[in-house]
């Protein structure tokens, strides 16, 4: 499952470390874990990413998963890898602002930590954020759509559970990018907490039958919700209505390709986990994480490295891995010298 | 008034029928889309599914126990389904067959070990549920199995007008379940043991082959809504089954199912079913801000339990 | 007690396989959890004791905190009232559930899946789903508290809670009434107890105590969170059964054992914990959970019906 992005992406990075290791530095005592917010498809190429990594750098690097998607257990897990002496974590945080308490005792402990796809929100003991920043992505697939739709038209907008905090973010930017219109582009329903997939079935089937024939352009901004949307589309035989997704599970790219679907959002997880190891490898072995770096600023940090958002349509889709693999070289070659200050 | 329509007003799911009807006729007139084909479509395909998983459960409420396990089940053999068409290519019927086996195996487990040890089936299928669940995500490790054939698939979007191909399966279920709680010996020895399990067992009734039978029984159901997600969502999804506990016992309890065991009613849980379908499909078509959809989804069952019971007690007062 | 007997193998087991599980960063993140499971598992008993469901729990816990949050935080209420006043709301939440569940005359578990939804979606509504993190140091320094180095302040909390609750079904008329409803409505009913009473009193008892196990957990994250207990609060679920029904509360009413409950909790937090730091696949984790529990079920079973017929020959 993993070869999809696994190989030709392992190839580049190989020569990419080559150059930078410098011909076998010594082995380093660094033992980083990998620890998403729970079993989940997207996260599937961190372990492609961590071997990678592992081999590249002489470290210890290992993908370890929650068992369920649940703050409480995320925690339990982080705690329970330092017991076992792992000494630096790259975390999805299962809670934006929860997280935050449990990197702080990693940093008391001094374990470093950073915020690995998504952030935490400053004031935050991450080291800094290296990943998508929601509301940026989730806006720039909805210019995408409202591009695709001649700049007017009715669009809904499915997303994933409102507890999570980046809910609110991309219904914001949802929003605010339609309002950017002038009123020409309408969000007419937002459909949220549909991130287990017979729910999510259900209500954007029911959307559909009730404004299908009015609805010009769909955004989905949670995984599960792209994937039943693009399967609801094909199944209606619709090509009128446009639709931009998000990630890159196999049944959006595939309708992508298939002109059910318009677009994707897709965003970098190999990248995330093989930069976030380089990183903290570094950083174990005493470099800083420099207050003036090029850093960006989002709605929820001020230490924010875009790992690559990329909108990928049918004339990429074919090689969508190709514009990631190009921003992770790009971020690769100058991470040290921006973002760290080594002695 | 008749003897006839007596009875039928007496019936335990009048009163459920009659809040469909209401809420039917509401909907109708706020969203004339509502009545359209596709929505119809659309609902009887949600029904199709939940009404499998609200069956599953119902059948073990009568035997006054609980399944916690049962979405766990239907999972386990989704991704099974899904994943030996996959991988091994094995042909349709023998994967669905291999499904059902797998499930009857689960609810063996289920049933003997929650009669051999006594303990009761809450905590065995709440361990159960985990270990189901656990094999799941060990042999996924939360992928999907994408590698549908099309014959699945068609058959999960295939429709003739509103009515999908996929409803011949529950509607089978529920006429078997129906034949069974209603006509069947074993049907009454399910509830004899619900109802009072130490008087069944005096009556001669093997106790320990009726709630394993219906363990079973549970299980093959909750396996039949397993593969029906697979075919409607065209993708062996680890997540199928994480969201069913809530429903699967929403659905019988609104339907007039006593949780201590001895009383269920089919065609009352069809209506639970019909009723968490229509609220949930209310809740889209009338453009509810998602922020309140909880809340009133919440509301809304508690006014069906409400006016269900006032409506009991009524009759009772009249009987 | 079976329990404690299995809590000390399983730790004898544990301690030799990983030399992380001893460490004092284990056993302080270890003693954190297990207090707020205890507490979240007392929540549950204390209804399950009616022969009823508080499927609310979490809901009541996440919405309680949130009224705490926004006390400490917007209103500046000082720490100690502004919990209190938590308490107080997951208690009247609770009452709500009992009320429901006495006058429509339903089983308490189809009351508290429909106010599950309401009290969440109402909380959702309120706040927009945004957390509050910037509470007083001095709650948040709760979740820090430490005893000689390795106990978290989390666990002595939840003894001194289990301790009241003791005191309360074993010593109290109130807490025997609940206990003889529970056990035979019909029979309480005859003697004079008014069971509707001890039923909507259990719940309101319930709804304080996943207020209180909501702070716990509040403090431990160190903001008041609406995600805290996942999704319409589903994920406070397994706990809340797991600690009661191990530690031998009867799911048909009745029948208590804080103790138990408490030992349960214990014993499903070390395991969870001591799995973990095998290397299980990282994927089996969940399975390997669910056999040991089974296990430690059917072995308890097998315990109790051994003494059952030793007693029984002698």
């Amino acid at each position: 499952m993993s070869v999809r992005w696994g190989l030709p992406v392992v190839a580049v990075m190989g020569l990419v470390a080559q150059g930078l290791v410098a011909g076998g530095a010594l082995a380093s005592d660094t033992r980083v874990a990998l620890v998403p917010g729970g079993p989940h498809p997207y996260f599937a190429a961190w372990a492609d990413a961590a071997a990678a990594a592992a081999a590249d750098f002489d470290i210890e690097a290992e993908y370890r998963v929650p068992s369920a998607w649940e703050l409480s257990r995320q925690n339990e897990m982080i705690e329970s890898l330092v017991a076992q002496g792992f000494n630096a974590m790259l975390v999805f945080p299962g809670d934006a602002v929860g997280t935050n308490s449990t990197l702080q005792e990693l940093a008391d402990f001094g374990v470093p930590s950073a915020a690995l796809a998504g952030c935490t929100v400053d004031p935050s003991a991450a080291s800094f954020c290296l990943g998508t920043d929601v509301a940026r992505s989730a806006y720039l697939g909805t210019q995408e759509l409202i591009e695709a739709l001649g700049g007017s038209g009715k669009i809904a907008h499915f997303t994933g559970f409102l507890v999570d905090p980046n809910t609110q973010l991309r219904i914001e930017a949802v929003q605010r990018a339609a309002d950017e219109t002038g009123g020409a582009v309408e969000v007419i329903q937002v459909i949220a907490d549909i991130d287990a997939p017979e729910p999510a079935d259900e209500k954007i089937n029911a959307f559909l039958a009730a404004r299908g024939a009015e609805v010009d352009g769909i955004v989905t901004t949670a995984w599960v919700p792209a994937v039943v949307a693009a399967t609801s589309l094909r199944n209606l035989g619709d090509q009128r209505i446009k639709m931009v997704g998000i990630d890159h599970d196999e049944v959006v790219l595939q309708a992508i390709a298939d002109g059910f679907v318009h677009g994707t959002m897709l965003q970098n997880p190999y990248g995330q986990g093989y930069i976030g190891s380089y990183a903290m490898d570094l950083i174990r072995q005493g470099c800083a994480v420099k207050d003036d770096a090029p850093w960006l600023e989002t709605a929820q940090t001020a230490r924010f490295i875009d790992s690559g958002t990329a909108f990928v349509d049918a004339a990429q889709v074919a090689d969508y891995q190709a514009a990631m693999v190009a921003v992770t070289e790009e971020i690769m070659a100058t991470f040290k010298d921006d973002y760290l200050a080594c002695n | 008034m008749t003897d006839r329509l007596r009875a039928l007003a007496l019936a335990d799911w009048f009163g459920l029928l009659v809040v469909v009807l209401v809420a039917g006729a509401l909907l109708a007139f706020l969203q004339p889309a509502f009545l359209s084909t596709y929505n119809i479509y659309v609902l009887l395909l949600s029904f199709s599914l939940w009404v499998l998983v609200a069956l599953a459960q119902m059948v073990i409420i009568a035997i006054g126990q609980m399944n916690l396990s049962v979405g766990a089940i239907g999972g386990l053999v989704a991704i099974t389904f899904a994943g030996t068409m996959e991988v091994w290519g094995l042909p349709i019927p023998l994967a669905v067959l291999l499904g059902l086996v797998l499930a009857a195996l689960c609810g063996l487990f289920n049933g003997v070990v929650t009669h051999v040890s006594g303990i009761s089936a809450f905590i065995i299928t709440l361990a159960t549920l985990s270990i189901f669940k656990g094999i799941n995500i060990g042999i996924t490790e939360a992928q999907p199995f994408y590698a549908i054939p099309d014959a699945v698939k068609a058959f999960g979007a295939a429709r003739l007008g509103g009515v999908p191909y996929m409803l011949v399966v529950p509607a089978l279920a529920i006429v078997g379940v129906w034949l069974l709680f209603n006509r069947m010996v074993l049907g009454r020895q399910i509830l004899a043991v619900g109802a009072n399990r130490h008087a069944a067992e005096l009556s001669g009734i093997r106790v320990g082959r009726v709630v394993v039978i219906a363990h079973v029984l549970s299980a093959v159901l909750a396996a039949t809504a397993g593969m029906l997600a697979v075919a409607r969502l065209q993708l062996g999804q680890p997540t199928i089954g994480d969201d069913w506990l809530i429903l699967s016992f929403a659905a019988p309890v609104i339907g007039g199912a006593i949780l201590a065991g001895g009383h269920v009613s089919v065609i009352g849980t069809c209506l639970g079913v019909v009723i968490v379908t229509l609220i949930n499909n209310a809740l889209v078509l009338l453009g509810i801000d998602p922020f309140f959809v909880q809340l009133l989804l919440g509301a809304l069952i508690l006014a069906a339990v409400m006016l269900n019971r006032w409506r009991e007690r009524r009759r009772e007062a009249l009987a | 007690m079976g329990l404690a007997l299995l809590i000390v193998v399983l730790v004898a087991i544990f301690a030799t396989v990983n030399p992380g599980f001893a460490s004092p960063f284990n056993l302080f993140s270890l003693t954190r959890v297990m207090g707020i499971d205890m507490v979240i598992g007392f929540s549950m008993m204390v209804v399950l004791v009616t022969g009823g469901l508080n499927l609310a729990v979490g809901s009541i816990g996440v919405a309680a905190v949130m009224v705490g949050g926004w006390a400490m935080q917007v209103q500046g209420v000082p720490v100690l009232p502004a919990m209190a006043m938590a308490v107080a709301f997951g208690a009247f939440l609770g009452w709500i559930n009992g009320q429901l569940t006495v006058r429509i005359g339903v089983h308490s578990f189809i009351v508290t899946l429909a106010t599950m939804s309401i009290f969440f979606g109402a909380m959702i509504v309120l706040t927009k789903a945004e957390s509050f993190n910037a509470l007083p140091g001095a709650f948040v320094d709760l979740g820090r508290l430490r005893y000689w180095g390795f106990v978290s302040g989390m666990l002595p909390a939840a003894l001194i809670v289990g301790v009241g609750l003791w005191l309360f079904f074993n010593r109290t008329s109130l807490g025997r009434e609940i206990l003889a409803a529970g056990a035979n409505l019909e029979a309480a009913r005859l003697s004079g107890i008014r069971v509707e009473r001890t039923i909507v009193v259990a719940h309101a008892m319930s709804g304080g105590l996943a207020a209180l196990a909501g702070l716990m957990l509040a403090a431990r994250n160190g903001a008041a969170l609406p995600s805290m207990a996942g999704h319409i609060g589903m994920s406070w679920l397994l706990p809340a059964f797991l600690a009661p029904v191990l530690g031998g509360t009867l799911l048909t009413g009745g029948v208590i054992s804080v103790v138990g409950t408490a030992l349960g909790a214990a014993m499903v937090t070390i395991i969870t914990n001591g799995l973990l730091q095998l290397q299980v696949g990282e994927f089996w984790v969940q399975m390997f959970l669910g056999l040991i529990l089974l296990a430690a079920v059917l072995l308890d079973r097998l315990r109790g019906v051994m003494a059952e017929r030793r007693r029984q020959v002698r």
